[in-house]
Order: structure tokens, then sequence, then C-alpha cells
């Protein structure tokens, strides 16, 4: 069977994906999408966690479960920010909507 | 033997999508890559035996997300001739490699209590179900709330408004 490490280590490398393109894109949406990626390695952690250490009392499923749940509710809003910014700016670049007022 | 297999196909296949999500150059390549890899971890949800979570995972992440975040990127067209990474990508990276480095060497080096090579043990639907309900009962109920004032702020700032 596969030991809980593998599960650590891929969890690790979707994680360290994702703070990359948090960091290096430009385009709102791409950030969003590598918001994602690192939600997903949390979770992937959380189950790995409590599938190996934890199966009686199964916290890190549920909480995957609110993991999952508050991500799907951040990208509606977050989309929804994007395209007004969109309709305001015309960009969806975060670099170019530096400026804290319209 | 044949988990095994498996479970290096669908890292490898993870890794390489996620891989295409920050470093490809066409951003509806990347919410391709997306997918993919989404459903590649739903795919270690259903190896690791969470059936419920991998089913979620399918739905939500592989169906609605994913929907969504195409839509967002077919109403925001981006002009072809812009730079997608900004000035600041190779801190990025660096920063991302030197955390990548951290967080493999904390997994590999710390001592897990219990026995971390085992089978995993099998977590079945119900007994997820009686956890959200009986035990988790106030913050799925708060959770409920969460997405339903989500929508609805999503809606209000989306909507066209005709002054």
């Amino acid at each position: 069977m596969v030991p809980l490490e593998n599960y650590l280590v891929l969890s690790a490398i979707l994680f360290s994906l994702g703070v990359y393109g948090v960091l290096a894109r430009r385009n709102a949406v791409l950030i969003l999408m590598s918001v994602e990626l690192m939600l997903n390695a949390v979770s992937l952690n959380f189950i790995a966690f409590s599938v190996y250490l934890d199966p009686d009392r199964i916290l890190g499923a549920i909480f995957a479960v609110f993991v999952i749940t508050v991500a799907a509710a951040e990208v509606g809003l977050a989309l929804a920010i994007v395209i007004r910014l969109f309709r305001n700016r015309a960009t969806s670049n975060v670099d170019e909507a530096a400026i804290l007022k319209w | 033997m044949a988990t095994e297999v498996l479970w290096w196909i669908f890292a490898g296949g993870i890794v390489g999508a996620s891989l295409g999500v920050v470093f490809s150059g066409s951003v509806i390549h990347s919410a391709i890559f997306l997918i993919l890899s989404l459903c590649g971890v739903g795919a270690m949800y259903a190896l690791l035996m969470v059936e419920f979570l991998a089913l979620v995972q399918f739905l939500i992440y592989g169906g609605a997300v994913t929907v969504l975040i195409l839509l967002a990127l077919k109403l925001t067209r981006m002009g072809s001739g812009e730079k997608i990474n900004g000035r600041q990508a190779p801190v990025g990276a660096a920063v991302a490699l030197a955390l990548m480095a951290v967080l493999i060497s904390v997994a590999v080096r710390t001592s897990w209590p219990g026995d971390v090579s085992d089978r995993p043990a099998n977590i079945a639907m119900d007994l997820i179900s009686q956890k959200l309900f009986l035990d988790f009962g106030a913050p799925f109920v708060i959770a409920s709330v969460l997405l339903l004032v989500a929508l609805v702020g999503a809606i209000i700032l989306a909507r066209q408004e005709d002054e």
C-alpha cells in the first residue's frame, strides 16, 4: 500500500506550484486557479491524515467538506469581483488595478 | 501492487497537469489543465477510499468550479499580445522552490504516530453523514448560510446596473 509520506509529498508539490502561480501570474482568473490548486493540496493533506492517522474520528474528512464549501463560495465571489473589475477598468490584470479607488 | 501502480500514474498526471496550469502560456489551456488536475485529486480520494469526497470533488470541482472559471475567462477576454507573467515571476519561483523543499523535508523526516504504511481504512459515506449531521450540525448550517450569502453577494456584484 502507498505510505502516508507519498500523499504528503504530492500535496507539497501541488501547494508549491499553486504558490508559484499566485506569485507569478498577472491575470486574476489565473491567480484564482492557482489558489484552487493550493486548496486542493490542503484537502488532500487533510484526507490523507484522517485516513491514515485518525480513522475513527475522521475529523480531517469533515474538515475537507468545509474546505470545499468555502472554496466554492470563494470562487463565485472572486469571479464576480473579476467581472466587475473588467467592466470598470477593461482589464483583469491585478498589477493594473493597483490603485485603491475607481 | 495494482493500487501502487495506479497511485503513481495518477500522481504523475496531477503533477503534470498542475505544471500545465501554472506554466502554460494560454489562459484557456490553463483552465483545461486545471480540470485534469482537480479530477486527478478526486481519483486520489477514491484511492484513499473516501467515496463521498471523491464524488463531491468530481461534481463541484470538475463540474461547477471549472465551468465558472471558463465562463469568467470568456467574459474577460484579454488581448493576445499581453504578457501572462509579471516581472516578479523569478522571485515567485524561488519562493515556491524553497517552500517545496521545506514542506517535503518536513513530510519525509517526521515520524508520524501509528502505522502509516498500512492499508487505509474505508471511510464510508454513512460514517461521514453521521459525523456531519450529529457532531457538526451547527458548522454545517453556518456553511449553508455562507453559501447563500456568497451567492447573493456574487449576483449583486456582477449585476448590470442601468442607471
